[in-house]
C-alpha cells in the first residue's frame, strides 16, 4: 500500500516555501492546480496519479506587434508576408495536432513562415510520433522559420480542465480553441491592431472546424490554405492525402481484409492466438515475406507470409500482429525471384539460393498492424503513361518496400532524379499505399546525390548539428584552466605520439613508453577526454548518443560530435595541451603487467605519425630520439603482446579493405587499391586491445550491474560447414571446437602451390563468425570475446568516434573517483537501450561504409571501362559462383543462368560444394578470370557486372576481347 | 493516550456540573463540541476527508486497490483499516509509541464494520473470486484532544462519501481471458453509498450521568466508557466498553438508548453537510488539511 500521508509533511512544506519563493523571484501570480489521472498498472492495479501543474501570468504572446507583453525578445514577425487568396491580411498560423503529425513535410518548407505552435499539440505529437515530435523541435529551433512555442497549458487564461464526460482528444480540441480565441483577442486588442493581424487555425477534423467557426475563429482546413497560397503552388505536392481524398483515387473493390483494431490485437497477443514481430518484406518476392516473432533465448521463431492478401499491406520494418494459418496451409517458402510489373532482377543472390529447402514453414497472415515504421523512402518517380496526369507510382531503391502511389505536378522535373517520398496511408481498396512527395536529393547517378541516398537508406543521422547541440560546445579560444588542472595528473613533459592512418584528423590516442628507473618499461595509452567537454544528458550529449558513431565513406566523414571537437580540442594532435584519459601500465620485459591505474591528465603529444612513418623511424637504425625510442620500447612490448594473445587463441582473420585514390578536384575515384598493413598498424592495435581490457575489467569490478561491455558470441558449430567443407576441398582440416584450435588450424593450413590460399580461408572465417555487440553487465551473462580470446572487453580508446566509448569513460571516471555520476548511468535498462541503439547505428554505419564503396567501385569502373582480372571462387551457389577480386578486394556474382537464354546443363554438389556446368566443374577456390564491367542500365540499380572469361565454357564464357557480355549481374561486398 | 491531570477539586466541579446537565465549557450532557469537516482534502487519494472535533484533528485518505477478493467471499470487496498516531498529534506517539493505540483503534474499526449492512461490499466486486476493489482506509491522527472515536468515525464516513472508483470494465476474449480495462475519463467513477455506514458515539460514565463528546478533564474524570456505533436508522453495529470501571447493566441499557438517540441525529444533519459541500464543485473554496 502506499503510505500517502507520509509525503504529506514534506509536500506541505515544499509548497509554502516554493511559492513564497517564486512569489519573491519573478512577482508573478502563480495558481497552482492539480492534475489527476489514472493508469494502470503492468501487475493489473490502478493507479491514481496526481501531478502539479502551476499557471502563471508571465507568459507572452511572442508576437512583434504586441506591446502588452513584457517580452524580451520575439519571435513571430509584424509582417508575415505570405500570400494566400483566402487570408488577404497579414495572419499567424495555428496548426491543429493532426495538421502537424500528417503535414509535418508542409510545414518544413521555408514559406511556411510565423507559426504558433501550441504547447498541447506539441505534447500530443510528442505522445504519437517521436519522429516528428523531433522534426518539429527542430523547425522551433530554426530563427528563420519564426515558429513560436506557446505555453498554453501553463497560461491562466488558456489553460482548461477537461470536463466530465469530454474526451482527452476533446479537451485537447478545446484547449487549442480556447488558445486561439486568446490569441485572436490579445491581437485585436494590443494598440497596434492597425497591422489587422490575425490567427488562423488550420484542422482537418470537421467538428473541430465546425465549432472553431462557431466561436468566432478564422479557421481553414489544411489543404484549403495551401492551395490558397498562390504563390507557391509547388507545396500542394507535398501535402499528405487525407481520408477523403483517398476514396476518390480509387476504385471501391476492396482488396485487403481490414485491419483489427489494437485493443483486439493485444487480446490476442495475450491469449496466444495472435503473435507480435517485426515484417520483414522479401527482397526478392514481392508477394513474400516473414515476420520475425521474438521468442525468449533461442525460441525466436520465424512465420511465412505470402501473397498479398496475407501481407495485408504491411510494409518492411512494421511491427505487425499475425495470425497462424491451419498446418495444412503451412507452404514452404518458393525460390522465384518476382518483381512486382518484371523490373531487372535483384542484386542479392544469397538469400534466393540459401534456402531452397522443400520443408515447409509455420505460415501465416498479417491481421493487424501494432506500430508503422514508415520513414520517407529515396527512390524514382515512375512518370505515368498518360500525359496529363498528375498521380504517378514511385519507385523506392529499398526493393522491401511497396511502390507508393504519389501526386505531384511536377512528374517531368522529378523524372530522372532522386526524390523523396513519404506514405500517408494504405486504404484497403488500394493496391499500393498512397504517399506524397517530400522532396528531390538530386539527379540519379550524381554523385552527392548518391551519398545522401546512401545516407538515408541507412538511416544515418547526417543533418548539420543544431544551434541547440552546438551551443554546448567550450567557447572559442578554449584553454586548459587551473580548474582543470587541479583534478589531473601533468603528463605534459612524456614523450607522447600518435600514430594514425594518413590524413587523419580526429586522433583519439596517444601512447608512449619509458624506461623507469627500477628498470621496468612504463607504457601510457592516452584517449581524448571527450566525456571532459560531453556532459551527460545536454542536447550535445543526446544528439551524439543518438549518431552512435562517426560513418566513414569514402571521402566522406559523417561525425558524432561537432567538428570543433572531433578534428581540434579532442584530438591529441601534435605539440599542443590536451585533456586526456590515461591508462598506464608498468611493465616488465616480458610485457607482463606489473601495475595498472588510470587517470585524467593533460598531456602534449610531441608527434603525430602516420602509420609509414613510424614504421621508418622505427627501421632507421640512425635516429635515436626520445619519440624514436619510444616507438621501439612499444613495437617491442606490442610484439610480445601479439604472440602471448595468439597462443591464448585469439583469431586473426582476414578481410580486404579498399582503399581508393581520390582525384583532388572531380574527387572521381582513380585508382583503388587494397590497404596493406604495417607492424606499426598492429603494435597501435595490440595496446589499444590491452587498454579495452584493462578497462573492461575495471569498470565491471567497480559497477557489476550496469558496466558497457562489448561482446563476440561464439558462432554456432553449423556456421562453419562452409569453411571446413571448403578447406576439405584442397585437404587442408580445420578444427572449430574452439578458437584456439581454429587460429591453430587456420595458421597450418597451407597449400605450397597456391600462397593466396590462407588469406582466402581467413576471408571465408571471417564470414563464419557472428558480429560483436554491446550489452549491459547487468543484462547478460556471457562476456566472452570470441575473436579476441579475452574473457571481457569494451571499448574505451576512439571516444570521437564511438558513442560507447564515451560511457565506459564516464563510468571509469566515477570508478577512479575522477568525475560524479548520473541516474541513467547507474540504470542497467536505459543502458541496455542505449546499446540496441548503438548496435543498431553500428551495423548501419558498416552497411553505408560498404554500400559507398560500392558506390565508388562503380564510378571507378565507369571511367576505366571494362577489365579483365583474375580472381578466386569465394563460394558455389546452384546457378551462379561468386568471385573475389583480390586486386580491388571486391567480390561479384558470375551467373549461369538468364532469363533470355536457356540455361546451361547446371549440376550442383552440395557436399563439395561444386557446380558443374556443361564439362567444367567450380570448386570454392579455383583460379578463375572474369571480365568486369558496369551494367548502368537500370539507373537506379547501377551494378558491377561480371562474366567469365577462362576457363572457356562454350556457350558460357564470352571472350576476352568481346567487351559487352551477356546479361549477367554481380554483387559488390566489401 | 494524552491525558491530563485533574485536581480532586476540579473533579468535583465537573463532577457536579454534569449532574446539573451544565458541562465546564457550557454543553449539555448530549452535545457535542464544534466540529468542521472538509472532504477532498488530499488530491492523491481516492476519497479523503478532514474533521475537526474540538482540538482533535483527524485525516482519512481512502485509497482503492485491485486485489484478490477473499475466499469465503468471492463476490465481496472488503476494507483495511489502518491508524496512524502521528507525533504531531502528541510527543508521546512518537516512535513506536502511537501503535498501540492505533492497533486498538483500527481494531474497533473492522468490528464496527464487520456487518453486511455498512458498507455494499457486493459492488466492490469486479468479477467474482479473480478481481475485487480494497478499499484502504488510513486514518491519520493530527491531533488528540479527546473522543477519537466519534471523530474518526464521522470522517471515515464522510471519506468514504468523498471516495471516487475508477470504473472498470472487464474484457473476455476468444480463450476465456479476462483482461481489465480502465476507462479513460477521469470523471467516469464509482460512488459508494454511504447512508449506512455508522457513526460511534463513545459516552463516557462521569459520576451517575453519562456524557457524549468528552473532553479530555471529563475523560479523567469517568471510570468507563461506552462505545457505540449507530446506523442513520439507530441500529447498533457494534458496542464495547472501555476503560477500567464497571458499569451496572441498567445503565449500559441508559447509555445505549443515549448512544442511538445521539447517533441518529448526527447522521441526518452530516449527509445533509456533505451533499452540499459535493453540490458546490470546483467553486468550493478548499481549506485543505493545512489550513
Amino acid at each position: 500500500i502506499t503510505r500517502w500521508w507520509r509525503q504529506i509533511n514534506t509536500v506541505g512544506c515544499c509548497y509554502f516555501q516554493g511559492s513564497r519563493s517564486c512569489r519573491l523571484l519573478t512577482s508573478t501570480v502563480i495558481m497552482l492546480k492539480s492534475k489527476t489521472f489514472v493508469k494502470k498498472t503492468r501487475s493489473g492495479g490502478v493507479l491514481k496519479i496526481v501531478r502539479e501543474h502551476y499557471l502563471r501570468d508571465d507568459i507572452w504572446c511572442g508576437s512583434e506587434v504586441c506591446t502588452e507583453c513584457k517580452q524580451e525578445s520575439t519571435v513571430l514577425q509584424r509582417d508575415t508576408c505570405i500570400e494566400s487568396n483566402l487570408c488577404a491580411y497579414p495572419h499567424y498560423l495555428i496548426p491543429d495536432t493532426n495538421v502537424v503529425l500528417h503535414q509535418i513535410d508542409v510545414l518544413e518548407d521555408p514559406v511556411i513562415r510565423n507559426v504558433i505552435i501550441l504547447q498541447t499539440v506539441l505534447q500530443e505529437v510528442r505522445h504519437r510520433s517521436a519522429p516528428v515530435y523531433k522534426r518539429i523541435k527542430d523547425i522551433i529551433h530554426e530563427k528563420e522559420k519564426h515558429f513560436y512555442t506557446f505555453t498554453n497549458e501553463h497560461h491562466r487564461e488558456t489553460f482548461i480542465e477537461r470536463e466530465p464526460g469530454e474526451s482527452a482528444n476533446d479537451r485537447n480540441d478545446r484547449a487549442i480553441r480556447v488558445a486561439a480565441t486568446w490569441y485572436t483577442q490579445h491581437l485585436k486588442t494590443s494598440e497596434s491592431a492597425a497591422d489587422g493581424l490575425k490567427v488562423v487555425l488550420l484542422t482537418n477534423d470537421q467538428g473541430n472546424k465546425q465549432k472553431a467557426a462557431e466561436s468566432g475563429l478564422l479557421v481553414f482546413k489544411c489543404e484549403e490554405y495551401i492551395k490558397s497560397l498562390i504563390a507557391n503552388p509547388e507545396l500542394v505536392d507535398r501535402l499528405a492525402l487525407t481520408n477523403d481524398e483517398k476514396n476518390e483515387i480509387t476504385s471501391s473493390k476492396v482488396l485487403f481484409p481490414e485491419h483489427l483494431p489494437l485493443s483486439r490485437i493485444q487480446a490476442g497477443i495475450k491469449s496466444g492466438s495472435f503473435l507480435q514481430g517485426t515484417f520483414r518484406a522479401s527482397r526478392d518476392n514481392y508477394l513474400e515475406a516473414t515476420v520475425f516473432v521474438p521468442g525468449e533465448g533461442e525460441d525466436s521463431t520465424e512465420v511465412l507470409l505470402q501473397g498479398l492478401q496475407n501481407l495485408n499491406r504491411a510494409v518492411h520494418q512494421d511491427v505487425v500482429a499475425v495470425q497462424l494459418l491451419p498446418r495444412d496451409h503451412w507452404v514452404a517458402p518458393s525460390s522465384v525471384v518476382l518483381q512486382d510489373e518484371g523490373m531487372a532482377k535483384d542484386e542479392n543472390p544469397e538469400e534466393e539460393e540459401e534456402e531452397k529447402a522443400v520443408s515447409v514453414k509455420p505460415t501465416g497472415k498479417v491481421v493487424g498492424i501494432i506500430k508503422r515504421n514508415w520513414r520517407p523512402f529515396c527512390g524514382m518517380l515512375n512518370v505515368s503513361q498518360i500525359k496529363e496526369s498528375t498521380r504517378h507510382l514511385f519507385t523506392p531503391a529499398d526493393r522491401r518496400i511497396p511502390r507508393i502511389r504519389i501526386e505531384t505536378r511536377q512528374a517531368s522535373t522529378l523524372a530522372g532524379q532522386r526524390i523523396m517520398v513519404a506514405i500517408d496511408g494504405w486504404p484497403k481498396d488500394s493496391r499500393y499505399p498512397n504517399g506524397h512527395f517530400v522532396r528531390s536529393l538530386g539527379g540519379a547517378g550524381e554523385k552527392d546525390t548518391e551519398e545522401e541516398v546512401l545516407l538515408l537508406e541507412h538511416d544515418v543521422p547526417h543533418q548539420a548539428f543544431s544551434q541547440a547541440v552546438l551551443s554546448f560546445l567550450p567557447k572559442m579560444p578554449w584553454a586548459i584552466t587551473p580548474e582543470d588542472m587541479k583534478q589531473r595528473q601533468d603528463l605534459r613533459q612524456l614523450t607522447v605520439c600518435s600514430v594514425d592512418p594518413p590524413g587523419c584528423t580526429d586522433i583519439d590516442d596517444a601512447l608512449h613508453c619509458r624506461e623507469l628507473d627500477n628498470g621496468n618499461l612504463e607504457v601510457g595509452v592516452h584517449i581524448a577526454d571527450v566525456s571532459h567537454f560531453i556532459r551527460p544528458g545536454n542536447a550535445l550529449d543526446k544528439e551524439a548518443a543518438n549518431r552512435g558513431t562517426t560513418v566513414y565513406l569514402c571521402g566522406k566523414r559523417i561525425d558524432m560530435v561537432p567538428e570543433l571537437l572531433s578534428s581540434n580540442l579532442c584530438s591529441l594532435r601534435s605539440n599542443v595541451e590536451r585533456l586526456a584519459f590515461s591508462c598506464i601500465w608498468e611493465m616488465n620485459h616480458e610485457a607482463e603487467i606489473l601495475k595498472t591505474w588510470f587517470t585524467k591528465s593533460i598531456i602534449n603529444s610531441k608527434a603525430s605519425l602516420t602509420y609509414a612513418e613510424a614504421q621508418m623511424r622505427i627501421d632507421d637504425t640512425t635516429m635515436n630520439d626520445d619519440i624514436t625510442k619510444s616507438l621501439r620500447g612499444l613495437n617491442k612490448l606490442a610484439k610480445i603482446l601479439k604472440r602471448r594473445r595468439i597462443e591464448n587463441g585469439a583469431l586473426t582473420l582476414s578481410s580486404l579493405e579498399v582503399r581508393f585514390h581520390i582525384d583532388s578536384e572531380t574527387h572521381d575515384p582513380i585508382d583503388l587499391q587494397t590497404k596493406e598493413l604495417m607492424e606499426t598498424n598492429s603494435m597501435v592495435e595490440e595496446f589499444m586491445l590491452l587498454a579495452n581490457i584493462s578497462v573492461a575489467q575495471k569498470i565491471y569490478d567497480e559497477f557489476s550491474e550496469c558496466a558497457l561491455l562489448r561482446k563476440h558470441p561464439a558462432p554456432p558449430p553449423s556456421n562453419y560447414d562452409i569453411l571446413i567443407k571448403a578447406a576439405k576441398s584442397k585437404n587442408v582440416a580445420i578444427h572449430t571446437d574452439s578458437a584456439k584450435a581454429l587460429a591453430d588450424s587456420l595458421d597450418m593450413a597451407t597449400v605450397d602451390s597456391f600462397p593466396y590460399f590462407n588469406t582466402l580461408l581467413r576471408i571465408l572465417a571471417t564470414r563464419c563468425m557472428m558480429q560483436a555487440v554491446y550489452f549491459c553487465s547487468g543484462m547478460d551473462s556471457d562476456f566472452h570475446h570470441y575473436g579476441l580470446a579475452s574473457p571481457i572487453y569494451t571499448h574505451f580508446t576512439s571516444p570521437i568516434r564511438r558513442y560507447s566509448d564515451i560511457i565506459v569513460h564516464r563510468l571509469l571516471a566515477v570508478a577512479i573517483g575522477a568525475d560524479s555520476t548520473y541516474p541513467d548511468l547507474m540504470d542497467k535498462h536505459k543502458q541496455s537501450a542505449l546499446c540496441n541503439n548503438l548496435n543498431y547505428r553500428h551495423k548501419m554505419a558498416q552497411y553505408a561504409q560498404r554500400a559507398s564503396v560500392a558506390f565508388h567501385t562503380q564510378l571507378f569502373f565507369k571511367t576505366r571501362g571494362v577489365l579483365n582480372e583474375e580472381g578466386f571462387v569465394l563460394f558455389v551457389r546452384k546457378n551462379a559462383i561468386i568471385v573475389l577480386i583480390p586486386k580491388f578486394g571486391m567480390e561479384g556474382t558470375v551467373f549461369f543462368d538468364s532469363k533470355d537464354k536457356t540455361a546451361p546443363n547446371l549440376v550442383f554438389d552440395e557436399e563439395g560444394p561444386t557446380l558443374t556446368v556443361e564439362q567444367h566443374t567450380f570448386h570454392i577456390f579455383d583460379k578463375v578470370k572474369v571480365t568486369i564491367s558496369l551494367d548502368a542500365s537500370n539507373i537506379q540499380h547501377q551494378k558491377i557486372r561480371m562474366a567469365l572469361i577462362d576457363p572457356v565454357i562454350s556457350g558460357v564464357s564470352v571472350p576476352a576481347e568481346d567487351l559487352e557480355p551477356q546479361s549477367k549481374k554481380s554483387k559488390l561486398d566489401r | 493516550m494524552a491525558t491530563v491531570q485533574v485536581s480532586e477539586a476540579e473533579k468535583v466541579y465537573i463532577l457536579h456540573g454534569i449532574r446539573d446537565d451544565l458541562r465546564v465549557d457550557g454543553r449539555g450532557c448530549e452535545d457535542y463540541r464544534h466540529m468542521e469537516t472538509e472532504t477532498d482534502v488530499v488530491s492523491n487519494t481516492d476519497g479523503s476527508a478532514k474533521v475537526t472535533l474540538g482540538h482533535t484533528a483527524v485525516l482519512v485518505g481512502i485509497k482503492a486497490e485491485i486485489r484478490k477478493p477473499r475466499p469465503m467471499l468471492p463476490d465481496e470487496g472488503y476494507l483495511e483499516f489502518f491508524v496512524d498516531c502521528s507525533a504531531n498529534a502528541t510527543p508521546e506517539f512518537e516512535g513506536r509509541g502511537g501503535e498501540e493505540l492505533g492497533t486498538e483503534l483500527s481494531n474497533t474499526l473492522y468490528k464496527v464494520f464487520n456487518n453486511k449492512h455498512s458498507v455494499d461490499l457486493k459492488s466492490l466486486c469486479i468479477s467474482a473470486g479473480e478481481h475485487c476493489w480494497v478499499l484502504y482506509v488510513d486514518v491519520l491522527l493530527l491531533q488528540c484532544d479527546g473522543n477519537l472515536y466519534d471523530a474518526i468515525s464521522i470522517a471515515i464516513k464522510a471519506a468514504l462519501f468523498n471516495t471516487k472508483i475508477p470504473r472498470v470494465h472487464i474484457s473476455t476474449d476468444d480463450e476465456g481471458g479476462k483482461e481489465i480495462e480502465l476507462s479513460d475519463d477521469p470523471f467516469d467513477c464509482m460512488r459508494l453509498n454511504v447512508e449506512n455506514v455508522p457513526c460511534i458515539v463513545t459516552l463516557c460514565k462521569v459520576g451517575h450521568r453519562h456524557v457524549v463528546d468528552a473532553t479530555l478533564q471529563e475523560k479523567a474524570c469517568s471510570v468507563a466508557s461506552l462505545i457505540i456505533s449507530v446506523t442513520h436508522k439507530g441500529t447498533v453495529t457494534c458496542l464495547r466498553k472501555v476503560g477500567g470501571g464497571s458499569l451496572d447493566p441498567e445503565s449500559i441499557f441508559e447509555m445505549t438508548e443515549a448512544g442511538k438517540r445521539v447517533g441518529k441525529a448526527l447522521h441526518t444533519p452530516l449527509m445533509n453537510l456533505l451533499k452540499q459541500e459535493e453540490s458546490l464543485g470546483k467553486t468550493r473554496q478548499k481549506v485543505g488539511f493545512l489550513g
